[in-house]
């Protein structure tokens, strides 16, 4: 089935799916037709390219985070695949 | 398009857009006092806090402009102080500093009129004699370049990035026009937008506060992480999570489109008011705990609030209207009573964010004008808190 999802800015690995969704619906994005790995929540982020573990993650055009594993496009990408190291790690972000 | 509201104009200058008689402790013993004298007069706040004795340094000074602030705010017709007597935050300082905006205020000290039955007579007589002559005060014609607006996010998913938080900032962006003003604050949650921040700073020297008021905050989250506590250290709420959003660089990127695309003039302590004369975008140095950044915002001087939430949030101020947007719009269905404004079109009907920003803005005029919001009619008042340091 054919779901609404919308790539926020061209530069961008993911596609934010605007509705619920399962597992071989289908999105029209910039970077084709993906069809979904897993069940998708409304607002949730599913990737639009295949990411390489430690590979930077795009939303907004900008950096969100790194990929803790390889991900596959059509995966859902949220905490369990995400990582991101700002205000946390003590070598990321500057000094006052 | 020249717009214009009705405000109060204080003796002092500055342009209130509600009209209260603001009962204020100078120490969290006066709490139950200050609110027996606010229930018993029609138009009066009491502003409980916790705070007031045993601080000392920054903590102290924080406590105490902020209260003096709140008293001095133009959304407040007049003050009764209501102070114990030994604490460290002298009522006489809290009542000097209110005096000076020329606004009619009085302080009743406990220890000194002989326990509460005393002070709550006497607060209550002064209290009514103001409610009257705030009666008397009416609203006249002004600029909104007298307006300033506090943004806020709270309770933000991932569709707050895409409509709510654009909305407001595009309102932000015509009320600067105007020669408005607005306060982006929550410095934790604009981790990794220090660039595009500092980029739009008017000069070299604002761009360095920008980028030192960010990297302190983050060096405040970072000592704060603890490992002993397992499960405690997310910098993200579970509300957030389960809304799509799934880092902090995440939100921050959606946060900050709530401050639009104007210039920053400057950034800000918390609860101290702009240099007189500068108006515009600026920064207040603060973290994200809505109560605490609200009541800092409002200290420096902002008469009402945007507040976008994703997920649904009753909240409010006691003298400053909420305005709660948000883009979901299954929760705006499920929580309809909590809203203010809708902005879910962007996403669903392809309405641009030019003309939800107006539109916004439209509501923010009427606000100003009177209108009240969700939060004013439950008489939310969860968002004074003042911060700790």
């Amino acid at each position: 089935m054919l779901r609404k999802s919308l790539v926020v800015n061209p530069r961008d690995s993911v596609a934010m799916v605007l509705e619920n969704a399962n597992k071989g619906d289908v999105i029209q994005t910039i970077r084709g037709e993906i069809t979904l790995l897993e069940n998708i929540e409304f607002a949730h982020k599913v990737a639009i390219v295949d990411v390489e573990k430690q590979q930077s993650v795009y939303k907004y055009g900008e950096e969100i985070g790194f990929a803790k594993t390889a991900i596959p496009k059509g995966s859902w990408i949220h905490g369990h695949n995400l990582g991101c190291d700002r205000g946390t790690k003590k070598d990321i972000g500057g000094k006052p | 398009m020249a717009m214009k509201f009705m405000g109060y104009r204080r003796p002092n200058g500055t342009v209130g857009i509600r009209n209260f008689v603001a009962i204020i402790p100078s120490v969290f013993c006066a709490n139950s006092t200050v609110e027996n004298i606010a229930n018993q007069v029609e138009g009066a706040v009491a502003l409980r806090h916790p705070v007031g004795c045993t601080q000392v340094g920054l903590d102290f000074e924080i406590t105490a402009r902020t209260l003096i602030a709140m008293g001095n705010h133009p959304n407040v017709a007049a003050v009764v102080v209501v102070g114990l007597g030994c604490e460290r935050f002298k009522p006489e300082e809290l009542y000097e500093g209110i005096k000076a905006s020329g606004k009619p205020v009085v302080k009743f000290v406990i220890q000194e009129e002989g326990g509460t039955t005393n002070t709550i007579a006497k607060g209550v007589a002064a209290a009514k004699e103001f409610a009257k002559l705030a009666s008397e005060m009416k609203r006249v014609e002004c600029d909104l370049s007298e307006l300033m607006v506090a943004t806020k996010c709270g309770g933000t998913d991932a569709t707050s990035g895409l409509a709510a938080n654009p909305a407001v900032g595009e309102a932000c962006d015509l009320l600067i026009a105007q020669g408005g003003s607005a306060i982006l604050s929550e410095l934790n949650e604009l981790l990794s937008t220090e660039d595009m921040l500092a980029r739009r700073a008017i000069n070299e020297e604002v761009a360095k506060k920008v980028y030192s008021a960010i990297y302190e905050i983050e060096g405040v989250l970072r000592n704060k992480i603890d490992e002993r506590f397992p499960g405690r250290n997310e910098l993200i709420s579970p509300g957030n999570f389960v809304g799509g959003v799934s880092t902090i660089v995440e939100k921050a990127l959606g946060g900050v489109h709530k401050s639009g695309t104007s210039p920053i003039v400057d950034v800000l302590d918390y609860s101290v008011a702009p240099k007189e004369g500068q108006k515009g975008l600026f920064l207040m140095k603060y973290e994200s705990q809505d109560g605490e950044v609200v009541t800092g915002m409002i200290g420096c001087g902002a008469q009402l609030v945007a507040f976008t939430t994703g997920r649904g949030n009753p909240t409010g101020f006691p003298f400053a209207p909420v305005i709660k947007v948000t883009g979901n719009q299954f929760t705006y269905e499920s929580m309809k009573e909590n809203f203010d404004f809708y902005a879910g079109g962007i996403i669903s009907d392809g309405v641009s964010v030019k003309e939800t920003g107006k539109q916004l803005l439209e509501m923010i005029i009427r606000v100003a004008n009177g209108e009240l919001t969700t939060a004013e009619k439950i008489h939310g008042n969860e968002l004074f808190v003042i911060a700790r340091r």
